[in-house]
């Protein structure tokens, strides 16, 4: 079909693997794409639970023609974000542990206070 | 706490035009997802690689070594060796990819009819001009800039705009709308800056100087609506869809092919000469034909300004490696070349006024309140945080001198 485009998705230049064995970036990239297929699967069911409130009865058509307004995409945006605070929680955890948190520290400083009331 | 023109970027979603192709359902929703993913790793993971660096890699290093790192690429090749650097690292990458993959799709299915009508438009408000006779520059073909497939200037057919098509949609999804629905946050900013700065200048001609598919070049023709703005760029695929996506949101520019090192206009034919983000994708030599040409084609006593990286040799070797990690891992191989290079001495060079060299930081239109931007544009400087990313702290550097 020579109208037909289609647009290699890999671009020139050579990939940089980040770890000793490239195939932990494969599986990065793997879990990360992964994990977008599950948001939009998300998005879908939401859009029918809200298109099934609205009308009880359902076409596909309509989902399909389903455009989140403004209001729903900020509800979207808060349940993505902490959906992908989730998934890569692990990250992040490791980023915490390296910043102590003395927690005596603050509860010091509050018990100062009040005794000086 | 001020109020951001922006504040619900993300949710407001890329203004449409006849062309810009979002696709379905499932399409938007992985677009969407993909911003936000972006979002998080650069804010809450890559947020953590200073305290790594401080708390980790930089003792680590002096006790194997006996001294601190002394440059960024100590820095770069010890934070690399870092599980966490490591980890971001491959998950920045993995994302950046995933850009691409969520919009490469939509375009694929959009076509041949995007083609057809993009070039069956008619130039009601501006109009366009392709030469098939430019030469790409090297720097443009050795590798695909930001590991975009195909790059800006891939044709496939005849009047292939495909490129350009990603590109558009491909830069929102970069950008999770913090540079506005019509990913126009720095030209915007510089226009208005330009307008506060310099009030006396009143641009009768404009020229953008590699305008890709002019999402910059637009805010000029609203912050100078009597002036007559020409946008000039490499790329037919660009020049083709910057056109038709200008007329379909009625600004009247005027698009030219031309290879910036080597354009066609007349010596002394614009009043203001400048460029958004285009010279780190350039090589050191085609930046100074580039510059000598913007002096060629500015009236004497035109300005021009650049949007452009901040200079790294002048930072914290950190911040250094942090800013110049796309040069080594986002296929953008002029970057790191980019920000050694003196854009004084290279400006002088080219024939502007070496006293008239201002480098500034301006604060993002959409992302800064009413009085800072003013504040900054009146030229109230204090000290300034680094330049950022979209989604970090936004200022953008530019370096401007006259003729």
């Amino acid at each position: 079909m020579t109208d037909e485009i289609k647009i290699t998705p890999v671009a020139r230049g050579k990939r940089p693997h980040f770890f000793d064995d490239p195939a932990i970036d494969q599986l990065m990239a793997i879990v990360m794409a992964m994990s977008a297929e599950l948001s939009v699967v998300y998005d879908r069911v939401d859009t029918i639970e809200r298109l099934l409130d609205a009308k009880g009865t359902l076409d596909r058509s309509d989902i399909e023609a389903f455009r989140p307004d403004e209001a729903i995409e900020s509800e979207r945006t808060d349940r993505r974000n902490e959906y992908i605070g989730r998934l890569f929680r692990i990250i992040r955890e490791e980023r915490e542990s390296i910043v102590p948190h003395d927690k005596m520290n603050e509860y010091r400083k509050i018990m100062e206070e009040i005794s000086k009331t | 706490m001020p109020v951001l023109r922006n504040a619900n970027a993300s949710t407001v979603g890329q203004a449409p035009h006849e062309f810009l192709q979002t696709g379905g359902h499932d399409d938007l929703s992985r677009q969407t997802y993909v911003s936000a993913l972006r979002m998080h790793i650069l804010n809450q993971i890559g947020g953590g690689m200073r305290d790594v660096y401080e708390r980790r890699v930089k003792p680590d290093f002096k006790k194997e070594q006996g001294r601190e790192p002394q440059n960024q690429h100590e820095v770069r090749r010890a934070m690399l060796k870092d599980h966490y650097g490591r980890t971001w690292s491959s998950m920045m990458r993995a994302c950046q990819e995933m850009v691409w993959d969520s919009v490469i799709p939509v375009i694929e299915r959009a076509q041949p009819d995007l083609n057809d009508r993009i070039h069956g438009i008619n130039a009601r408000h501006g109009s366009v001009e392709l030469n098939p006779d430019v030469n790409l520059p090297r720097y443009l073909t050795a590798t695909d800039i930001h590991i975009m497939p195909g790059n800006y200037y891939t044709e496939r057919t005849l009047n292939d705009a495909t490129q350009a098509a990603l590109y558009d949609r491909g830069v929102y999804v970069y950008q999770n709308g913090f540079a506005g629905p019509y990913c126009d946050g720095i030209g915007r900013s510089m226009a208005e800056f330009i307008k506060q700065r310099f009030p006396d200048l009143q641009p009768r001609r404009i020229l953008d100087v590699g305008c890709t598919v002019g999402h910059n070049t637009v805010p000029f023709t609203e912050v100078f609506p009597d002036a007559e703005v020409h946008a000039v760029d490499v790329a037919a695929p660009n020049i083709r869809y910057a056109h038709a996506r200008c007329e379909s949101l009625e600004k009247p520019i005027h698009f030219h092919q031309m290879n910036a090192e080597n354009m066609t206009f007349e010596d002394n034919s614009f009043d203001l000469v400048l460029s958004v983000i285009m010279f780190h994708e350039t090589s050191r030599v085609g930046l100074r034909n580039i510059l000598r040409e913007c002096h060629r084609v500015l009236r004497p006593g035109g300005m021009t300004i650049h949007c452009e990286l901040p200079r790294t040799t002048d930072m914290d070797i950190f911040d250094a490696f942090y800013i110049d990690w796309d040069a080594y891992y986002n296929n953008e191989p002029y970057y790191a070349a980019y920000t050694k290079t003196d854009m004084k001495e290279v400006m002088e060079k080219a024939g502007f006024n070496g006293e008239t060299y201002v480098q500034d930081m301006i604060p993002d239109f959409y992302m800064s309140s009413t009085e800072e931007f003013l504040a900054a544009a009146v030229g109230n400087k204090k000290k300034d945080d680094a330049h950022g990313r979209w989604g970090e702290t936004v200022k953008w550097t530019t370096y401007s001198a006259w003729k």
